[in-house]
């Protein structure tokens, strides 16, 4: 505890001790391509789309006029609204999902298997990062699709002789193949908090009485929810901002709100589709300021 | 057919030991840990399981907390069969060589965790986590995280948070193992008060024979799977039951010999008094402090090879064609210490030549 605060201690002198040698603008010389990258590629940008969400569209031009008719417009289309609704419960469920398949596997990895065999095990999980994106999506249709392996096997078994259009085209098929796509973030982050946990608080949570769940629950949990909520941050907002999985295997009925921003863009709607990023946008940075707080591992061990 | 107890039978335990351990084998693979264990451990004593690392002895206390099953056997606390009941429903509690304490919890917390999933209610438990904070000294900590403490206390939360269930059995694996040989020893006196003041069943697991001779009523002396020897710690270490156990407890020294009656011949030809028990070839083994040394020749000559002063004692180690190792003896009386390269006569009182099995 002591070489704690000692070393806590050493930090901070040291950190002085840098400032001290390298006052002046050339210790921060490190930072200028980093921050000319991200004005140029995102705050310009960024500030453009606010622009363009509070100016006008009128005959496929941009007019700058100041208004909030784009963001009544968006509230004023049902269709639009459901939409949303329809992203931020595909979001949960599908966020839900990965991280509920992804908390069993790393407690399993961490805790039962032996160190030798960890390292393979979670590059067969990293393994589908090597091919591309696009196509991780595509080879799902022909999985579900018409001609795909699942109708064949249902009709070779039997069970259907003409193919079932179930499987594609609806939100339990973007939800499916959303989280097999975010599985990985989840159990990669899930991985790297629980591996630092002494098992034997479990054991002691038992001995005193904690059935396993309990002992789970009330010790390990706890302890880890750093790395559950950064784990859920990793899947939930990419997933909210989702555009190709719904656009490839949700047909009409799994539509999400990125395939309305990129409709709004394609129509020449850009005042419109910049005002529905903003709200994306808006909707990540409220949730991230209520994660703030729990991101904290001080809060959790009260150092 | 099952019989449910009666609370009167649940509020009186029967006669029988606290712990009772039955034939109980465990086997890791084609690994044997215990190889049939009969164990009898009394209601309230301090018990130690003193071994080598791999002696058995962890695996027994496991066995006990539940965290492992037994391959064969029964085990049983206070008449009742607890081998087939999961940790969190046996009446036996652990403190852990790490510690194991939450840190996202207070030390109050801490010590509450059992008796919240008891369902003790608020009132009570709060008592009851005060009291047991009170016990090991540290009522003014509860406010503060495990992280701010030092090991010693951390040593002493996990005492408390497992005596705040009022277990049967208190299962202490190697509590002090992690702490410096002052502290060790400080709380070597606190645990034994301790378990003067509840008087619950210690069963206590160490290496450390030190340790388990200044606090256990009584000790089983583990190795290889098996009891070596159970008794106090005075008869361990006067009348050990084998020559592991001379070995492990204390200082030694051995001499091969042929024993008839209570006289043994030495490998020089030299015949001592022994205290017998058997006859034939064996090992006989005397404690350095019952060691005599003369100046002259006498029954097992030898030749001084070295003395150290170790503060109560000198400690002489004498040459002798009768053992193989010098013989080394304890003196107390600083007048009679002999030099080096001194001729002296080794002898000792018949009592104090214990007659063991030959090593196999």
């Amino acid at each position: 505890m002591s070489a704690q605060a000692d070393t806590a201690a050493a930090r901070r002198s040291g950190r002085r001790r840098g400032a001290r040698i390298g006052s002046g603008l050339a210790s921060y010389a490190g930072f200028v391509p980093a921050i000319v990258l991200l004005g140029l590629c995102f705050l310009v940008p960024l500030g453009i789309i606010v622009c363009y969400s509070f100016w006008e569209t009128i005959d496929y031009e941009v007019v700058h006029h100041w208004t909030f008719s784009n963001y009544t417009y968006f509230f004023s289309v049902s269709a639009y609204v459901s939409t949303m609704w329809a992203t931020l419960w595909v979001a949960v469920v599908a966020t839900a999902l990965a991280i509920g398949l992804a908390f069993p596997f790393a407690y399993w990895l961490s805790r039962y298997v032996p160190q030798r065999l960890r390292v393979p095990l979670l590059v067969l999980v990293i393994v589908p990062f090597w091919t591309s994106y696009l196509l991780r999506v595509y080879s799902w249709l022909t999985i579900l699709g018409d001609q795909g392996v699942l109708n064949r096997f249902l009709q070779w078994a039997g069970i259907t002789n003409h193919p079932l259009g179930v499987f594609l085209y609806d939100r339990p098929a973007v939800i499916l193949v959303l989280v097999y796509l975010y599985f990985p973030f989840g159990a990669l982050t899930l991985y790297s908090s629980i591996d630092r946990f002494d098992w034997n608080q479990l054991r002691a949570a038992m001995d005193l009485g904690a059935s396993p769940a309990q002992a789970i629950f009330r010790i390990l949990v706890p302890q880890i929810k750093p790395g559950i909520i950064t784990a859920i941050i990793f899947v939930f907002i990419p997933i909210l901002g989702e555009y190709l999985t719904p656009q490839i295997v949700g047909g009409t009925g799994g539509v999400m709100i990125g395939n309305l921003i990129v409709n709004f863009f394609q129509e020449a709607e850009y005042t419109r589709g910049a005002a529905v990023s903003l709200l994306i946008a808006g909707f990540i940075v409220v949730l991230l300021l209520i994660f703030r707080k729990s991101l904290s591992a001080k809060e959790a061990y009260g150092a | 057919m099952t019989t449910v107890p009666t609370l009167a039978e649940q509020a009186s335990p029967p006669t029988a030991a606290g712990i009772e351990l039955r034939s109980v084998v465990k086997r890791y693979g084609t690994q044997t840990a215990l190889r049939g264990l009969d164990l009898e451990i009394r209601d309230g004593e301090f018990f130690c399981l003193l071994g080598p690392s791999g002696c058995g002895k962890t695996t027994t206390l496991n066995l006990i907390g539940g965290f492992v099953g037994p391959t064969e056997g029964e085990i049983w606390i206070r008449g009742r069969r607890i081998d087939t009941l999961p940790p969190h429903k046996r009446p036996v509690n652990t403190v852990f060589q790490s510690y194991a304490l939450f840190p996202h919890m207070t030390v109050f917390e801490n010590v509450r965790f059992g008796l919240k999933m008891d369902h003790v209610p608020r009132d009570e438990s709060v008592g009851r986590v005060r009291e047991s904070l009170r016990l090991v000294g540290l009522e003014e900590f509860g406010e503060r995280m495990p992280s701010q403490l030092s090991g010693g206390q951390q040593q002493r939360v996990a005492v408390a948070r497992a005596l705040v269930k009022r277990p049967a059995v208190l299962l202490l694996d190697e509590p002090l193992g992690a702490l410096d040989l002052k502290l060790r020893q400080r709380l070597q006196i606190e645990l034994t008060q301790i378990h003067r003041d509840v008087g619950t069943t210690f069963v206590y697991v160490t290496h450390d024979q030190e340790e388990a001779m200044s606090m256990a009523d009584r000790i089983a002396v583990m190795n290889d799977g098996r009891i070596e020897h159970l008794g106090s710690p005075e008869e361990v270490y006067r009348r050990p039951a084998s020559r592991f156990v001379a070995d492990f407890i204390g200082d030694s020294n051995f001499f091969d010999a042929t024993v008839t009656g209570d006289v043994a011949e030495l490998t020089d030809g030299s015949r001592v008094g022994c205290a017998g028990g058997r006859s034939g070839p064996s090992t006989l083994m005397v404690r350095p402090e019952a060691i005599t040394l003369a100046t002259g020749p006498g029954s097992i000559a030898g030749r001084v090879l070295q003395t150290s002063f170790l503060g109560s004692y000198v400690r002489v180690a004498v040459e002798t064609p009768a053992a193989e190792a010098p013989v080394v003896a304890a003196l107390r009386e600083l007048a009679n210490v002999p030099a080096v390269g001194d001729e002296v006569s080794i002898s000792w009182s018949p009592g104090d030549g214990i007659v063991l099995e030959p090593p196999g």
